[in-house]
C-alpha cells in the first residue's frame, strides 16, 4: 500500500501536514544552531524595530524577537507532544479495558469520563494550573488530565465494535487469555484509530499551552510562543506599530503548526470521503444496436446492454452483451452468484448508475420508450412510478427518524398532483395490500420486524401502481418462514396488478418455483435464459449445469450416507438442561423486566464422530448453544460436560485443556480472522494457545492442515493475508486453523450460509473428508434444511431457545411431528420438475 | 423512565462537581488559608492566620465544611470575593448574561455558516469548491483565538477606530436607551466575529462527516429510487439524518463555550464569565474563582442536559418505546 499517492486529495492533505509539522520540528530540535541570539540574553535596545541584526525586532527588554520565535517552538511542540502521548496513553489503556472487559469496569470508567467531559475544559486547566502551581510539568499534567476522556470515549467505542468481531469470538473460543487477545488482536486492529486520535490531541494540547501561556500562566522562564503574545498583550503591542513583528510570527507559528497537525489528523480519518457522484451520473456513450421494436405484450426490453466500470485504467466489465424482455404480467427470475452483475442490471434499468459507471451500448426500452435517452430529470419522473425498485437488505432502506407513513406519502405525492388525504388514503391501501395492520402506519422503522420492513419496502414500491417492478434480492436475510410469505405475497402482487416482476437472487429453486422465465448469469452475461423447463433441461453452460446439481434437494436420496452408527463410549458433547436468557435492557429500573430465553431446558448429546444437525430459523438460539459449548457465554441453568468434562468453575488452564477437542467454525469467513494476520499466524493461533513452541513442529503442522483442507503450503502462500484469498478459500482456510490441533469434534455455524452456491457443496465434501479421514464429529447448524438432511446422521429442530424434535435425520424429514418442523419442511422451495427429474434420476 | 435515568446521571454528576469544587482548595499544595486571603498571608502573623481559619470555618472537620458548603451554594452563599469586595455571587449575576450574549450570537452564527457550508461540501465533495472550504475553514480553525482577536484589534480599534475594545457598554450609558443598545451592538461584534471565525470549522467539519455518512445509507439510495429530486433526497433524507451529531456538536459546543470564551473575554476586557476567571486567577482571589468554575460547570451540565432532552424530538429511536419490539 502506498502511503502517498497524490492523486487521492487525502493524501495530498497529509503531504502538506506532514511538511509543516516537520519544518517546526526540524528547527525546534535545531534551535541552537538555527537562533541567532540566545533568546533570554539581552542583546538589543528595548522596542528595537526589525533591522538586519534582528530580523523582527526586539522585545520590551531587548531580547532578539527572532530567536524567541524559534525556541518558543522547543516548549510548545514538547508540551503539546509529551502531553497528548500520555492523554492517548492512558486513553487507550481505559478504552480497551473498559471496551474489552465491559460490566462493572466499563461503567465506572465512563462515568468517569462523563464527569470529565462535562467539566469546563479550558477554566478546569487554569484552576488545576493555578492550584498545582506554574511549570512545565504541571502544563502537561493538566493537559493529560483534561484530554483524555474524549479519545477515550470514542476509542472505547471502537473497542467495543472490535470485541463483537469474529475473530475475537474466534481467539476466546480457542481458550486464549483475554490480557493477550487484547494485545494481540484488538491492540492492532485499534492502532489505525489511537494515531489519528493522537493527532488531534496534539493539536488541541499545543493550542491549549499557547492559551495558557498567553494566560501568563505557563512557566514563567520559559519561552513559548504563547507566553511571547503574553507579553505582546502587557505591553499593547498590538496597539503599536510592533505587531507586525511582535504578534504576527507568533500566532503564525502556532497557526501553521496546527494545521500541520489537523491536515495529518484529517487525512488518517479518512473523513474527506470518495467524491460524490448523485445517482444517474452515468456516462452515456451508446453505440447504436439493433433498432427492432419490441413485441407489444412485452413490457421491458433490454437488447445487448454493455454496462461497464471505468476507473481511470483498469476498466471493468460488469454487464456484457445481455439481451432480455419482460413480458407483461410476467416475472422473470435472474439467477447469479455474488459479483456477477446482477445488481448492474437493476441499476441500469433504473438509471441510477453513478459515475464511473458508464453505458456503453444497448438499448433499454420500457413500453416502446427508450430510456437511454432520457435525461436524468425525467428519468427520476419515471423512476418510483412506472418502474418501481425493492432493494438489497430492507434493513436499512426506510428512513430511521421519518415515519413509514411520511416516507410513503412522500412517495405518492412525489409522482401525483392529488391532495395530502387521498394521498393518506392510498397508503392506507396499499399498506393493506401489503399485509400491514392498520395501527402501524405511523411506526418508524425500528419498530418493525424484518419481515414488516420488507411489506413496507413493498408497499412504497407499489403505492404509484408501477407497471415494472425490479426486486433486488427482496428476501436476504430474512428468515426461511418469512422468506416464504414475501415470495407469495409479490407472486399474489403479480397476479393482482398484473405486474411485471425482474426478479433478482441467487437462490435458484426460489427463482425455479416462483418465475415464469428464468435467466443465468456468469460473470457479467447471461449464459442461459428461457423458460424454467427450457433452462433447466436444456442448459448448454457448464455454471447452470453446476447450479443445478450444486444443491441436493430435499427429498431426493441421501447424499452422504454413513455407516450405521455404533452408539457406544463416552459422549464428546453433553448437555443437560440449559438455559440460556438475555435481558432486553440492563439498566438502573431495569430488574424487573422479564428475560429473553435464547436457549430454554435443551438437552442433546453427541457421540465421537456422529453428525448432528441443529437446525431452526433466525433467533432459534442455534448460535447461542455453539457459544455456551465453547464457554463464549455462561448459561444460567444446567450444565454442559466435554468429554465428561465440565466447563464451569474451572481455572483458565483447564478450560483450555478441555477446549483443544473442540473447535468453532463461523458463518462468516470474512470476520472470523483478521484481515492483517498472516496466514501461517492464523493456522498458528490454535497451536500456540495450546502451548505448542517448536518453529519446526508449528511449521510442519500448519502446513499439513493446509494440505488437509486442499489449499496450497508453499512459503508465499504461508505469507500472503486472508484478505486476498475468495470466500471460499477464507472458509477452507478456517477448517484448517480448526484441525490443526486434531480436534474430537467441530461446531459448524452455517459454515455455507455466506458462500455461493457451486462452492457448497465443495465445502461440505471437505467437512466429510475430515470426518472419514480424522473422525472429527460434527454439529452442524444451519437453517437449510435440505442441506441438513443430506449431511447430518441425526436432526435436531429447535424453535425459541427449545429443541421441539429430533431423531435420525431421514425419520425427522420424511415424518415430521411437529407443526413447526412442518412448516420448515414446506417452505424448503422444491420445484416440482426438479423433484420429478431427480426421483427419475434415482 | 428515560427521563428519570437521565436526571439521575446529571444529579451524579452535578455532585462530583461540587466534591471537586469543594476538593480543589483543599488538596493543593500549600496553606489553605492563602486561598482566602491570597498573598496577603505573608504579611500576617500566625495567630492572625488561624482567626481567619477560623472565621471561614476551616478549622472544622472536613465534612462539617463540606456540609456548609453545600448549605451555603443552596443559598446562593459562595463567598465573598476579595478584588471586589462584593458576595461572588452577585458578580456572577452580573456578569453570566453578558457571556451567554456573545457565546449565544456566536454559535448561532458559527453554526449556520457551518452547516451550510458543510451540506454543500459534502454535496459537491471532491469538487475544488469543497477542498477550498475545507483548506480555509481548517486554516481558521487551525489560529489561536486569542491571536484573532489581538489582530481584530489592532485593525479595527486601533487603526480604523471602528469598534471600541473595552467592555460591554459604553460608560454612563443608561440601559434601555437606544444609545445603550448602539454601544453594546458595537462592543460585541469583534468578539462575536472572532469566535464565530474560529469556531466554524469544527461546525463545518462535523456537518460535512456526518453528511457524508448519511449519504451512503441505503435509504437514501432508496429515496433516489423512488424518484425524488437530488435535492429533496439531501435534505429530507440524509440532513434529517446528519442534524443528530451535528446537533450534539452545538450543544457540547455551547456548553464548552462558556468556559472557552475566557480568553476571548480577557483580550475585549469584556466583563463576561471567563474574564472573571481570569482576574480572580491574576488576583489569587480564589472565592471568586471557586465561583466561578462552579457556574461554568453547571452551564455545561444544564446544555448538556437540554441536548438530552431535545434527543428524543430528533430521534425516534430514542423515545420511550411503546409500540412494536
Amino acid at each position: 500500500m502506498k502511503i502517498l499517492n497524490l492523486n487521492k486529495s487525502e493524501h495530498r492533505f497529509r503531504l502538506v501536514g506532514i511538511l509543516l509539522v516537520s519544518f517546526f520540528l526540524v528547527t525546534s530540535v535545531f534551535a541552537p544552531v538555527i537562533a541567532p541570539y540566545d533568546p533570554y540574553e539581552r542583546v538589543g535596545t528595548p522596542f528595537e524595530r526589525p533591522c538586519l541584526e534582528h530580523i523582527l525586532g526586539c522585545n520590551d527588554v531587548g531580547h532578539d524577537l527572532f530567536s524567541e520565535l524559534i525556541y518558543g517552538g522547543r516548549v510548545s511542540l514538547f508540551i503539546g507532544l509529551f502531553a497528548s502521548f500520555y492523554s492517548t496513553l492512558v486513553s487507550s489503556l481505559l478504552a480497551l479495558a473498559a471496551g474489552y472487559y465491559g460490566g462493572r469496569t466499563d461503567r465506572l470508567i465512563m462515568r468517569t469520563v462523563d464527569v470529565v467531559m462535562s467539566l469546563p475544559f479550558l477554566p478546569l486547566v487554569i484552576v488545576l494550573g493555578v492550584f498545582l502551581g506554574p511549570g512545565i510539568s504541571t502544563q502537561i499534567i493538566v493537559i493529560t488530565t483534561v484530554m483524555w476522556a474524549h479519545p477515550c470515549r470514542e476509542l472505547r467505542s471502537q473497542v467495543m465494535k472490535i470485541r463483537e468481531s469474529g475473530y475475537i469470538d474466534a481467539a476466546r473460543s480457542m481458550g486464549e487469555r483475554s490480557i493477550v487477545t487484547v494485545f494481540r488482536h484488538v491492540l492492532p486492529e485499534l492502532m489505525p484509530l489511537i494515531v489519528p486520535q493522537f493527532v488531534r490531541v496534539v493539536q488541541q494540547a499545543i493550542m491549549i499551552e499557547s492559551s495558557l501561556s498567553f494566560l501568563g500562566l505557563g512557566d514563567p522562564v520559559l519561552k513559548s510562543w504563547g507566553s511571547i503574545l503574553f507579553f505582546a498583550n502587557t505591553r499593547a503591542a498590538f496597539l503599536t506599530g510592533a505587531w507586525v513583528n511582535w504578534v504576527l510570527p507568533p500566532g503564525l507559528c502556532i497557526a501553521m503548526t496546527v494545521l500541520g497537525f489537523s491536515f495529518i489528523g484529517f487525512s488518517l480519518g479518512g473523513r474527506i470521503g470518495l467524491s460524490y457522484y448523485p445517482f444517474g451520473s452515468f456516462i452515456l456513450k451508446r453505440k447504436k444496436t439493433s433498432n427492432d421494436a419490441p413485441a407489444d405484450d412485452v413490457r421491458l426490453s433490454v437488447n445487448e446492454l454493455v454496462t461497464v466500470y471505468n476507473p481511470v485504467l483498469n476498466q471493468c466489465v460488469a454487464v456484457n452483451d445481455v439481451c432480455f424482455d419482460v413480458k407483461k404480467g410476467e416475472m422473470l427470475g435472474l439467477v447469479g452468484e455474488s459479483g456477477c452483475g446482477k445488481s448492474t442490471i437493476a441499476m441500469s434499468v433504473l438509471g441510477m448508475l453513478r459515475y464511473p459507471a458508464e453505458i456503453s451500448q444497448g438499448v433499454i426500452i420500457l413500453d416502446g420508450k427508450d430510456l437511454l435517452s432520457f435525461s436524468r430529470q425525467n428519468f427520476a419522473k419515471i423512476r418510483g412510478r412506472r418502474i418501481a425498485y425493492i432493494p438489497q437488505n430492507a434493513m436499512n432502506a426506510l428512513n430511521p427518524v421519518v415515519s413509514i407513513k411520511k416516507q410513503l406519502i412522500e412517495a405518492v405525492l412525489t409522482h401525483q398532483t392529488i391532495s395530502r388525504a387521498a394521498a393518506v388514503e392510498r397508503v392506507r391501501e396499499v399498506l393493506e395490500m401489503v399485509e400491514i395492520p392498520e395501527d402501524r402506519i405511523n411506526a418508524f422503522n425500528h419498530e418493525l420486524s424484518g419481515g414488516m420492513k420488507q411489506r413496507v419496502v413493498i408497499a412504497m414500491a407499489l403505492v404509484n401502481n408501477p407497471d415494472f417492478l425490479i426486486a433486488d434480492e427482496p428476501t436476504t436475510g430474512l428468515d426461511v418462514l418469512v422468506q416464504q410469505e414475501i415470495v407469495r405475497l409479490l407472486v399474489r402482487l403479480k397476479q393482482q396488478l398484473g405486474l411485471s416482476i425482474l426478479f433478482i437472487t441467487h437462490d435458484l429453486p426460489l427463482v425455479m418455483t416462483y418465475s415464469d422465465k428464468m435467466a443465468v448469469m456468469y460473470q457479467g452475461e447471461i449464459v442461459d435464459s428461457g423458460s424454467v423447463d427450457e433452462v433447466y433441461y436444456n442448459s448448454t453452460h457448464v455454471h447452470t449445469k453446476a447450479l443445478f446439481s450444486s444443491f441436493p434437494c430435499l427429498f431426493e436420496q441421501k447424499r452422504w450416507k454413513r455407516d450405521a452408527f455404533l452408539q457406544e463410549g463416552q459422549a464428546s458433547l453433553v448437555l443437560e438442561n440449559v438455559t440460556k436468557s438475555f435481558y432486553s435492557k440492563r439498566g438502573l429500573f431495569a430488574k424487573g423486566l422479564k428475560p429473553v430465553y435464547a436457549v430454554k431446558d435443551v438437552s442433546l448429546s453427541v457421540m465421537p464422530g456422529e453428525v448432528v444437525g441443529l437446525i431452526g430459523g433466525s433467533g432459534s438460539g442455534k448460535s447461542t448453544i455453539a457459544r455456551l459449548v465453547m464457554g463464549l457465554e455462561t448459561q444460567d441453568e444446567g450444565k454442559i460436560f466435554i468429554n465428561g468434562l465440565e466447563l464451569a468453575g474451572k481455572s483458565r488452564r483447564m478450560k483450555q485443556e478441555i477446549l483443544r477437542d473442540i473447535h468453532l467454525v463461523f458463518q462468516d469467513p470474512y470476520q472470523s480472522m483478521r484481515s492483517h494476520m498472516k496466514i501461517f499466524d492464523i493456522v498458528a493461533e490454535p497451536l500456540r494457545i495450546h502451548g505448542t513452541r517448536g518453529r519446526a513442529e508449528i511449521d510442519a503442522r500448519v502446513r499439513n492442515a493446509l494440505r488437509e483442507v486442499s489449499l496450497p503450503c508453499d512459503d508465499g502462500f504461508l505469507l500472503r493475508h486472508p484478505s486476498e484469498l475468495s470466500g471460499g478459500q477464507r472458509q477452507r482456510l478456517s477448517f484448517a486453523r480448526a484441525i490443526v490441533i486434531n480436534p474430537k469434534f467441530i461446531i459448524a455455524d452455517e459454515p455455507t450460509s455466506m458462500l455461493d452456491v457451486s462452492l457448497r457443496s465443495g465445502l461440505l465434501e471437505l467437512m466429510e473428508k475430515l470426518r472419514s479421514d480424522h473422525g472429527v464429529g460434527f454439529v452442524f447448524i444451519t437453517h437449510d434444511l435440505a442441506l441438513a438432511r443430506h449431511f447430518c446422521d441425526r436432526l435436531l429442530v429447535l424453535n425459541d431457545g427449545s429443541i421441539i424434535e429430533q431423531g435420525e435425520s431421514d425419520d425427522v424429514v420424511f415424518s415430521p411431528v411437529e407443526n413447526y418442523t412442518k412448516r420448515l419442511i414446506s417452505a424448503v422451495e422444491e420445484p416440482d420438475l426438479m423433484k420429478s427429474s431427480r426421483a427419475l434420476s434415482v | 423512565m428515560v427521563y428519570i435515568k437521565i436526571l439521575f446521571q446529571y444529579i451524579l454528576v452535578f455532585f462530583v462537581i461540587l466534591i471537586i469544587n469543594f476538593a480543589l482548595p483543599r488538596i493543593a499544595p500549600g496553606d489553605p488559608a492563602i486561598y482566602l486571603v491570597g498573598d496577603d498571608i505573608q504579611y500576617m502573623s500566625e495567630e492572625e492566620r488561624l482567626q481567619v481559619l477560623k472565621e471561614f470555618k476551616l478549622d472544622l472537620p472536613v465534612m462539617q465544611q463540606f456540609k456548609n458548603y453545600i448549605t451555603g451554594i443552596f443559598k446562593k452563599d459562595l463567598g465573598v470575593s476579595i478584588i471586589y469586595g462584593r458576595p461572588v455571587w452577585d458578580i456572577l449575576r452580573d456578569r453570566l448574561p453578558w457571556t451567554f450574549l456573545i457565546m449565544g450570537v456566536a454559535m448561532l452564527f458559527s453554526a449556520s455558516i457551518g452547516i451550510i457550508l458543510g451540506v454543500i461540501g459534502a454535496w459537491k465533495r471532491g469538487g475544488r469548491r469543497d477542498i477550498g472550504s475545507l483548506v480555509i475553514v481548517m486554516t481558521l480553525g487551525s489560529v489561536p483565538p486569542f491571536w484573532v482577536a489581538m489582530l481584530l484589534i489592532t485593525l479595527f480599534s486601533a487603526k480604523l477606530h471602528w469598534f471600541p475594545s473595552f467592555g460591554a457598554y459604553a460608560i454612563g450609558a443608561i440601559p434601555g436607551t437606544f444609545a445603550y443598545f448602539v454601544s453594546v451592538l458595537q462592543r460585541i461584534i469583534l468578539p462575536v466575529l472572532t469566535l464565530t471565525l474560529v469556531k466554524t470549522g469544527a461546525m463545518f467539519l462535523t456537518a460535512r462527516s456526518s453528511m457524508v455518512i448519511a449519504m451512503e445509507e441505503d435509504y437514501v439510495m432508496l429515496a433516489h429510487a423512488k424518484g425524488l429530486k437530488e435535492k429533496t433526497v439531501i435534505f429530507r433524507h440524509a440532513l434529517r439524518n446528519a442534524v443528530l451529531p451535528i446537533y450534539t456538536n452545538i450543544m457540547m459546543g455551547l456548553g464548552a463555550m462558556v468556559g472557552g470564551a475566557a480568553i476571548i473575554e480577557t483580550v475585549f476586557s469584556y466583563p463576561g464569565l471567563g474574564n472573571t476567571i481570569y482576574e480572580s486567577v491574576t488576583a489569587r482571589d480564589y472565592s471568586l474563582l471557586q465561583g466561578s468554575f462552579l457556574v461554568v460547570s453547571i452551564s455545561i451540565l444544564f446544555f448538556n442536559f437540554i441536548a438530552d432532552l431535545g434527543y428524543p424530538l430528533l430521534d425516534p429511536r430514542v423515545r420511550k418505546q411503546t409500540v412494536g419490539r
